[in-house]
């Protein structure tokens, strides 16, 4: 469809086609924009919720009021990730998992990642210290080592396979054709592995994973599963290209690849987006907007020498406490300050202190997600999406 | 230059998004080939890069880059530079050349295209260099460029200049006269000069001054038609980017940023004249499925999917918007014998895709896409336009298989 659009969202990563699929689903004519792939493509492509303890509607219900998913409520939040689950269901990427109880997953490094939910590949990977377990890798993959995977289990043992390629987006494409995974199938046959479970890096086919982890499944006739890799990343490629195409199929419109140039005002309210290229700007009309951008590593935020800024609206952006407070050696330790920063928005998710009232931001860009301090950056981005959309529906 | 090379923070989606790289293995990948291996490359040095020309340039790299880095362009420019530096095989020579081998072989369309389907004939190619796994398109005497009996409306407020480019041209010359019919026909005046190709083919066969010299007559024409008042207007996706994208970029043409911005995608242009109530066509149902494989240089322009948007106003038209993949043939890299296996496996890939969804036809904006497709799918493949002539009852007829 074209412009003027009912709902533009800005940004295509997690939050911004979650909202973007809502709206289309109830025959919105919606348009995304993004400047490029999202960081949800570098994910394991599980959905972390609430990943500090047990529970994570438990910790969920604990949070800072002020936490965007106590804005938008526990309830919403719950249902969100039911329309996620529906959604990825029907798309044929199914995802496992209970609100109310935390999993482990195996990763790389040996060590156990908790999250909630997780895609059906990777369902068996919470294993019991006991369990034996068999890691096959492949030739020359890197930063995939079985005896660091298996470091925590003394009963294990691994294998090599050598599929002519080395990088995970090739063997992955390599299991998209039939005579390789027969070949690939009969090689772990010809293993005669011990009983246990067998586990391999997340590579085993992009477009048809589905078939071909039910294929080595049902031959091997045991428990298997796949252990995320470092990028590229096929199981956060698998769940963003469900997304992008499944938006694509119920008429979304998608701009990709240009960044926002500059933004049409008209009355307190945002009329247009304009797209940079190297000649006439791409002019993207909407009723409504989302801001889906994301915090400072996918560009929404931006941060200078003595200030943070928020790059397509100008939004006034949240920042905690002085500018010596957001030094910490280390960026990724759960908890530093400048995870607060971001936009602070009320209950309809619409921006404080914003000349804006067509405006709504959803995802990582909200002041005090604190995705590493909490382990919630996937859950945020759908429950605030859906919340998002829902807000945006009421209005039109 | 843009060193926009340092901003890359190597986080491996441009790798994720290479064709290329998943089907070859000797090619590196967009991170190494670009911003990785950039920071050694010095003024002064021979390119050592072997590699550098098994990229495609389908830019699907830049286009999922979030950070803003050009890993195409980077590798496009170590093209030029490793073939302005080494000795260029014959098969680019020739594709760099591909107009002058349009007009020739369009001037004796008959023989040519007997001859390039001769098994002997095919034998030779290979030998030096040329990919026969499909047949090369066919050539018409009647080509484009030698529509001068044409003439069309006279006066009309909205002008434009069709730049058809080569495949067109040569190779689709009915295409070209159906699209100059239905702009006429919605009351737009059309002119179609003498024009040269873009430059895209000798930019991806490693000559920049070949390029340069076709752009700059291009521009000299287009610049002036841009004067006196007149849109241009481009079908082909990837003449489109050359012009919009090139002639002010790599290419550096004095009138290339007028030019740009006064250039449209057909389907793009179609869709503003009835936003802004200029056209109001009465679309009449178009009872097929389609599947339409979006070509990575439309994309790649940052425009949308324009055609999508016409398609959404015919009555009876199912059609698919496919994004994910490229068709692999990316102009004359697929005709190459060293890209001939990545050309098939990525075709049959993304012909499967489109199979998927069972359609009627194969509809893409770009004619490259098109030929490919058809082939490794078995489907007639349609421009877009030949879908909208359809619906607003055009001379140019298609039926239902």
């Amino acid at each position: 469809m074209s412009s003027p659009y009912d709902v533009v969202v800005i940004g295509g990563g997690m939050s911004g086609l979650m909202a973007a699929i809502s709206l289309v689903e109830k025959g919105r004519n919606v348009a995304v924009i993004s400047k490029g792939d999202p960081v949800c493509c570098l994910s394991t492509g599980c959905i972390d919720l609430f990943s500090r303890g047990d529970d994570p509607i438990g910790g969920i219900e604990l949070l800072p009021d002020y936490h965007p998913y106590r804005l938008i409520g526990v309830e919403r939040v719950k249902e969100s990730l039911d329309i996620f689950q529906d959604i990825m269901r029907v798309a044929g990427l199914p995802y496992v998992g209970d609100l109310r109880v935390n999993r482990k997953i195996l990763t790389p490094f040996g060590t156990d990642k908790i999250t909630c939910l997780v895609p059906e590949t990777m369902e068996s990977a919470d294993c019991d210290p006991d369990e034996y377990i068999h890691v096959i890798s492949f030739k020359g993959l890197k930063d995939f080592y079985p005896s660091y995977i298996t470091s925590g289990h003394v009963n294990s043992g691994y294998s090599i396979f050598d599929a002519g390629v080395s990088s995970t987006s090739a063997i992955a494409e390599r299991f998209e054709d039939k005579d390789f995974l027969q070949e690939f199938i009969s090689w772990l046959l010809n293993l005669s592995l011990p009983d246990g479970k067998i586990a391999f890096p997340a590579v085993l086919g992009t477009r048809s994973s589905m078939s071909i982890f039910n294929e080595i499944s049902n031959r091997l006739e045991r428990d298997i599963f796949e252990i995320p890799t470092i990028p590229p990343s096929i199981p956060g490629e698998r769940l963003f290209n469900r997304f992008k195409n499944l938006f694509l199929e119920k008429g979304g419109s998608l701009y990709w690849g240009k960044e926002i140039a500059s933004v049409e005002k008209l009355g307190g309210r945002i009329e247009a987006v304009t797209l940079s290229t190297r000649g006439r700007p791409t002019r993207v009309q909407g009723t409504l907007f989302i801001l889906a951008t994301g915090s400072f590593v996918s560009g929404g935020l931006y941060a200078s020498m003595d200030d943070v800024r928020e790059t397509v609206f100008d939004l006034e952006t949240y920042l905690p406490g002085e500018r010596k407070d957001w030094f910490n050696e280390d960026f990724f330790i759960p908890g530093h300050t400048i995870e607060k920063a971001g936009i602070r928005v009320d209950s309809t998710l619409r921006p404080l202190d914003s000349e804006f009232s067509n405006l709504f931001v959803c995802g990582s860009i909200l002041a005090f997600t604190e995705v590493m301090k909490y382990g919630c950056g996937h859950g945020t981005a759908i429950a605030t999406g859906v919340a998002a959309a829902n807000m945006c529906e009421e209005l039109l | 230059m843009e060193s926009d090379f340092q901003h890359c923070i190597r986080c491996t989606i441009c790798v994720e998004n290479c064709p290329v790289f998943r089907v070859n293995p000797e090619f590196p990948g967009p991170k190494q080939a670009g911003p990785d291996t950039e920071r050694f490359r010095c003024d002064e040095e021979t390119s050592l890069d072997k590699w550098i020309g098994l990229c495609s340039q389908c830019k699907r790299c830049e286009i999922a880059c979030p950070y803003g880095v050009n890993p195409a362009e980077i590798i496009l420019r170590e093209q030029l530079s490793y073939g302005e530096k080494h000795f260029r095989p014959l098969a680019n020579r020739l594709f760099a050349n591909n107009y002058y081998l349009g007009t020739f072989s369009s001037a004796l369309a008959l023989f040519v295209n007997k001859f390039a389907s001769l098994t002997f004939i095919k034998k030779v190619m290979n030998v030096f260099g040329l990919s026969t796994y499909m047949p090369f398109p066919g050539f018409y005497v009647h080509s484009l460029g030698r529509s001068w009996r044409w003439k069309g409306r006279r006066n009309s407020p909205r002008k434009v200049v069709f730049f058809y480019g080569c495949y067109l041209n040569f190779n689709r010359p009915d295409i070209g006269r159906g699209i100059r019919d239905l702009l006429a026909s919605l009351g737009l005046k059309v002119v179609m000069p003498k024009q040269v190709c873009c430059g895209l083919p000798a930019l991806g066969n490693g000559d920049i001054k070949t390029a340069r010299k076709f752009a700059r007559r291009n521009a000299e024409i287009l610049a002036g038609y841009i004067d006196k008042g007149y849109d241009v207007i481009y079908a082909c996706t990837s003449c489109g980017l050359t012009l919009t994208h090139d002639y002010p970029g790599i290419l550096n043409i004095p009138s290339g940023k007028k030019i740009a911005e006064n250039t449209y995608n057909l389907n793009e242009y179609l869709v503003k004249l009835i936003d802004e109530d200029y056209i109001k066509p009465e679309f009449a149902p178009v009872d097929l499925k389609v599947a339409y494989h979006i070509p990575c240089h439309l994309r790649a322009s940052g425009i949308g999917y324009p055609a999508a948007s016409l398609f959404e106003k015919i009555p009876g038209l199912e059609y698919h918007v496919l994004d994910d993949h490229c068709c692999g043939l990316s102009g004359s890299y697929g005709f190459k014998r060293k890209n001939q296996e990545t050309a098939i496996k990525l075709g049959r890939t993304a012909a499967a895709t489109l199979k998927a969804c069972n359609p009627d036809y194969i509809v893409s904006d770009c004619g490259a896409c098109r030929m490919q497709l058809g082939h490794f799918a078995g489907l007639p493949a349609l421009d877009p336009s030949e879908i909208v002539m359809r619906s607003l009852a055009n001379p140019a007829k298609i039926t239902k298989k």
